[in-house]
């Protein structure tokens, strides 16, 4: 502690800007993993309260996929001896229509027996939740709020809200406030209840719930009373307690959440780099400072434990800054983190405030520290070394000796093999991702010697465009690799992953595009929402009569999404009149089986057609039998054939819609494919359809570019994550940049002063660090789009693998390359102005004191 | 004892209560059981029809008020019966049917007209309140003797009639939202005149039933007033047009006929 308060505390006050942006690795990764991990958690335990407090005294709940299932189930769950109170409920999250109150969550139930369950008299009982029970279940445009939402937007009992039905806007009224306290809070306090059987109605969900909560009888245990209940009610249904609801939602965000969190790995691990550098070049700067105090009798381990010390302060001080900057982040985070789970995977949790747990901060920190820590090991290992009479005299060096950068070589080329053995005969997923980690380290391991190489390469370019200025710049960095070599891999690693995201993206846009040609033919997506992935609202099935019949129109496809549950996953199922899309989505991409012939199969109830991504995440085979469970029983259907499918990240099963409207005794219809007759005029089409409908039930007519502008807009939002690391990387290049230049200049203060003192101008000076600063950036972009090439492909592998079971084309990304040159070379030389105005104003008597 | 005798009010329309002549083939007044079951046998009839109107007081003296039309059939304890409700406005045609059985929680269903659905009843809320009025769903419930302990606790005079007290609890195994329940029965016509439900050793609800007139040799109350001792409402129902025996129907105690509108 007191070598740390007399001897680092000075050091780092003379040198506070380095360290500060030294530091500014841990803060970028701390900041990351707190920001992300607290917005998804956020979320998450939004949804899980929303889900706790609406469960009030549930202990089970019966469900079957978001199609929910027929009344009927309803009396056979009560005829469950172990069951004393089986309440139905459906629950859809609307807009609600007030300016800045967004969504509104509508909890519809049967309040003739909803009672046992939940607790609507929440303070006492002296006063009516609702103002006339009889009235609210006679007129269906009865609502109840909490008393916060009413009292947030002037709504007083008897007051009216609109809300979009599938009958249109239509105005609700007020027939009831609850108290605050309990389930008030749920959904952020959005909250309105709804009769069940209104809701039925104003959704579009014929005689349907989404499940039915249960308490069961005194002396039922949770396991007594679950088993009887799956036994009662067969595989199609699931039996769970209600946290079960939140590990699903968990899961949805889980493809998420996992993307978010690499992001903040990947800050800390070049975060790792920049402290790196920053010790080493310290170490090299203080040697004399070392030796005096190896003179006076400290031990090695003393002066190990003096930088280790120091790192632990700097992680410690970086990671209070991103805990601080994690926060903030959060609260962003946390609202695009719903809007995506809302807009792309259909389900929503309104989170309304950040849930910062402690652990995590404490983890943050530590992590921090540790990861500080570990970057100086290796740096305060050296010191520790550091021959004392070696040190104390001028003018030596320790420099990175040739022997040390063979062996590195001949490690770096082992692990290149052994990466490449994995590749070439690993099947497993551990070979998978040794070789990836082999692969990485081998670059690591090469980045000294090709910086090296590279800084020789550009001598003579450098020496051509500024013959004085150029050799000068092109020779710091040849005479000092070391100092060079961590920020270009910390560049290179951070471009590396900025490029393999790219070669994501654009490949995945392409794949999107070409599947989006073949498969959303469709002239028009007629859809109750807004947005196509909505599930609030459904349409029943006599619609596709009226659609037909009106002029101009050739064909209608009714089509139903729902997920179910499938080997403890939620995969998307889509039903379809297979014969009739067959005709029209005739370019699909096909992995295994004959198009006519899978078609055939499914049309015929005797195959499925499942999405590729989904056969390579769960490893499906053509012709192996697939098991569904469905309300009616087991279906059995073997895989007639394998296409590439975009619909959902966790995998698509098409099967024919007659078949599901049997088994899953659901006949709606989320979205009808409406193609165009020839010669067909589609604003009149499109007219008319309105005309028709719109005074009947909610409908919104996309047309073809419509929805496809909006499946590149959720591709977007999914790939936004590439623009964060581009803000990664370049932040990486300043720091780094503006570290290695400050220690450089610092290290030839000597140099610049004698260059000053010979009559070398200020502008010479400057441009010899400018220079020295765009070299960098060469150095990295050339590393870093190497390394790019290669992290592309296992990024591409790990995807297909184990992420999306997406199988996307390798196309290196020339664009982002392209954007990434003028960016990082604007970042590198930007990161010189400071550096080099200080070399240029520094004194020169203090540079020539030596002379 | 408040399912048998508290919910038979409603549907059963203030106690059927049989001629003073009884009163000379009267049971030994001590059999607590077979004072209880004289009272229900002297207000049998083969079916019920009247007219209810409903005030309900709340606790801050907000009156709510319904009009209903109420047809029963069948003996008691597996009687059916339709209440329509057909004032105010909001709630005209809302329908329920109950169908009672002697030895289990009755069976009911309603219909709303401005969703065109009928609902079962969910059998896990008897306990809560019938539609906002201080009744609770399994007061409207009949049920046999046999299900329920009876004792007599002594003699009283209400309103100057001498009554039997009597005390009943459900037999185990038997539910109930109440521990017990009191009536006061009047000696002279063995007219239930006022019933006192309990939870624990607490006091919850209180019905008086008064205006008692013989309508076609039947001793019926035509006022009912049921107190809600926690929430401090009342609920006052009273009886028009009464008549018993009329020629009705087992097809019109249906859930089919309950979505026929009047």
């Amino acid at each position: 502690m007191i070598l740390l308060r007399l001897i680092s505390w000075p050091y780092a006050r003379k040198h506070l800007v380095r360290w500060v942006l030294t530091i500014g690795g841990i803060v970028l990764g701390v900041a990351l993993l707190v920001g992300m991990y607290t917005a998804n958690q956020s979320v998450l335990e939004a949804f899980n309260r929303t889900v706790e407090h609406i469960a009030g005294k549930t202990q089970l709940q019966v469900s079957a996929g978001d199609g929910g299932f027929a009344e009927e189930v309803l009396e056979r769950v009560e005829s469950d001896p172990d069951v004393r109170a089986a309440a139905p409920v459906i629950e859809q999250v609307v807009d609600s229509g007030i300016k800045g109150q967004g969504k509104l969550l509508i909890l519809a139930v049967d309040m003739t027996g909803d009672r046992s369950l939940r607790d609507y008299d929440l303070e006492g009982g002296d006063e009516d939740v609702m103002d006339d029970p009889l009235v609210f279940l006679a007129q269906p445009d009865s609502l109840i709020l909490t008393r916060d939402f009413a009292a947030r937007n002037g709504i007083s009992s008897g007051g009216k809200i609109a809300m979009k039905t599938m009958d249109g806007d239509k105005q609700f009224t007020v027939r009831g406030i609850l108290r605050s306290g309990g389930m008030t809070s749920a959904f952020g306090g959005n909250l309105a209840i709804m009769d069940i059987y209104a809701a039925q109605k104003f959704f579009g969900m014929g005689r349907r719930f989404d499940r039915i909560d249960i308490g069961l009888k005194d002396g039922v245990t949770l396991e007594q009373g679950q088993a009887a209940l799956r036994k009662l009610l067969g595989p199609g249904f699931e039996v769970d307690p209600p946290s079960g609801r939140g590990q699903h939602f968990e899961s949805l965000m889980s493809v998420y959440s996992m993307t978010m969190n690499i992001a903040s790995l990947f800050a800390l691990f070049i975060g790792t780099f920049i402290i790196y550098n920053s010790f080493a070049i310290a170490v090299t700067q203080r040697r004399a400072e070392i030796g005096i105090l190896r003179a006076l009798g400290a031990t090695r381990g003393q002066i190990r434990s003096l930088f280790l010390g120091e790192s632990a302060v700097a992680g410690l001080a970086g990671s209070a800054v991103g805990i601080g900057f994690g926060l903030l982040m959060a609260q962003g985070l946390t609202a695009s983190t719903n809007a995506f789970m809302e807009g792309v995977m259909g389900a929503s949790a309104n989170a309304d405030h950040m849930l910062v747990r402690p652990w995590l901060l404490v983890t943050a920190a530590a992590v921090g520290v540790v990861t500080s820590m570990v970057a100086a090991f290796l740096p305060a290992r050296s010191a520790a070394r550091v021959d004392p009479v070696k040190a104390l005299q001028k003018g030596q060096y320790q420099v990175l000796s040739a022997g040390e950068n063979r062996r590195r070589r001949t490690a770096a080329l082992a692990a290149i093999a052994v990466a490449a053995g994995c590749i070439v005969f690993g099947r497993s997923v551990v070979a998978f991702y040794a070789g990836y980690f082999l692969a990485v380290i081998a670059m690591l391991l090469l980045t000294p010697a090709l910086s090296l190489f590279l800084s020789k390469v550009l001598r003579g370019p450098l020496k051509w465009a500024r013959p004085v200025e150029g050799a000068l710049a092109a020779d710091s960095l040849i005479q000092s690799p070391r100092r060079t070599s961590a920020t270009v891999a910390a560049l290179m690693l951070s471009l590396a992953l900025v490029i393999a995201l790219g070669g994501m993206a654009r490949a995945s846009y392409r794949e999107i595009t070409e599947w989006m040609d073949t498969t959303m033919s469709p002239d028009f997506f007629v859809t109750p929402s807004e947005v196509i992935s909505a599930r609030t609202y459904r349409f029943p099935d006599n619609m596709t009569d009226g659609l037909r019949q009106i002029p101009g129109i050739a064909e209608v496809q009714p089509v139903r999404i729902v997920r179910i549950n499938f080997r403890g996953k939620p995969v998307m199922l889509v039903a379809i009149d297979s014969e009739s899309i067959a005709r029209r989505t005739r370019g699909q991409k096909v992995t295994a089986g004959d198009f006519d012939g899978m078609y055939r199969a499914t049309a015929a109830q005797k195959g499925l057609i499942i999405a590729d991504n989904f056969a390579q995440l769960d490893k499906l085979k053509l012709g192996e039998t697939l098991e569904i469970a469905s309300p009616a029983g087991v279906l059995r259907l073997p895989i007639a054939g394998i296409l590439e499918d975009f619909s959902n990240q966790l995998g698509t099963i098409f099967i024919e819609r007659a078949l599901y409207r049997r088994l899953w005794k659901d006949d709606a219809v989320d979205v009808f494919r409406v193609y165009l007759a020839p010669g067909a005029v589609a604003a009149h089409v499109k007219a008319h359809i309105l005309e028709r409908f719109v005074h009947e039930r909610r409908l919104f007519v996309l047309s073809n570019k419509e929805v496809r502008s909006w499946v590149l807009k959720v591709t977007d939002q999914w790939f936004g994550m590439t623009y964060l690391q581009l803000f990664v990387a370049v932040l990486v290049a300043i720091l780094g940049i503006v570290n290695t230049l400050t220690v450089s200049i610092a290290d030839r203060r000597r140099e610049l002063g004698v260059l000053r003192a010979v009559g070398g101008l200020r502008n010479q000076i400057r441009h010899t660090i400018w220079m020295e600063a765009l070299a960098i950036g060469i150095i990295g972009l050339t590393l870093g789009v190497a390394a790019g090439a290669v992290n592309l492909y296992y990024q591409l592998t790990i995807v297909r693998q184990s992420f999306a079971g997406i199988a996307l084309d390798y196309t290196f990304p020339f664009g982002i390359v392209g954007l990434l040159v003028p960016v990082i070379l604007g970042a590198a030389f930007g990161a010189a102005l400071f550096p080099a105005e200080s070399a240029v104003r520094s004194s020169l008597v203090e540079a020539l004191e030596y002379e | 004892m408040s399912k048998s005798l508290v919910g038979q009010p409603i549907l059963a329309a203030g106690r059927l209560l049989a001629g003073l002549f009884l009163l000379s083939c009267a049971l030994p007044a001590e059999d607590a059981r077979q004072i209880v079951a004289e009272s229900q046998r002297r207000g049998q009839a083969d079916s019920q029809r009247y007219e209810g109107s409903l005030e309900v007081i709340s606790p801050s003296n907000k009156v709510t008020k319904k009009r209903w039309q109420s047809d029963r059939l069948g003996s008691y304890g597996a009687s059916k019966a339709i209440i329509r409700f057909t004032e105010p406005p909001e709630v005209k045609g809302v329908a329920l049917l109950v169908v009672n059985h002697p030895d289990r929680s009755s069976d009911q269903w309603m219909w709303t007209p401005a969703i065109g659905r009928d609902r079962r009843i969910a059998q896990q809320d008897r306990s809560t309140r019938f539609f906002g009025t201080d009744f609770s769903f399994e007061d409207l419930e009949e049920r046999d003797v046999d299900q329920f302990d009876f004792s007599l606790q002594g003699e009283e005079s209400i309103d100057g009639a001498p009554c039997w007290r009597i005390e009943s609890k459900p037999k185990e195994g038997k539910s109930s939202q109440y521990t017990s329940s009191r009536v006061w029965i009047r000696k002279d016509n063995y007219v239930p005149v006022q019933y006192e439900n309990y939870v624990k050793d607490k006091l919850v609800r209180r019905l008086v039933e008064r205006d008692i007139q013989n309508l076609q040799g039947i001793w019926t109350a035509r006022l009912l007033e049921m107190t809600d001792l926690g929430r401090k409402s009342r609920t006052i129902l009273k009886l028009e047009n009464v008549r018993y025996n009329a020629p009705v129907k087992d097809d019109d105690f249906t859930v089919q006929a309950l979505r026929r509108q009047m």
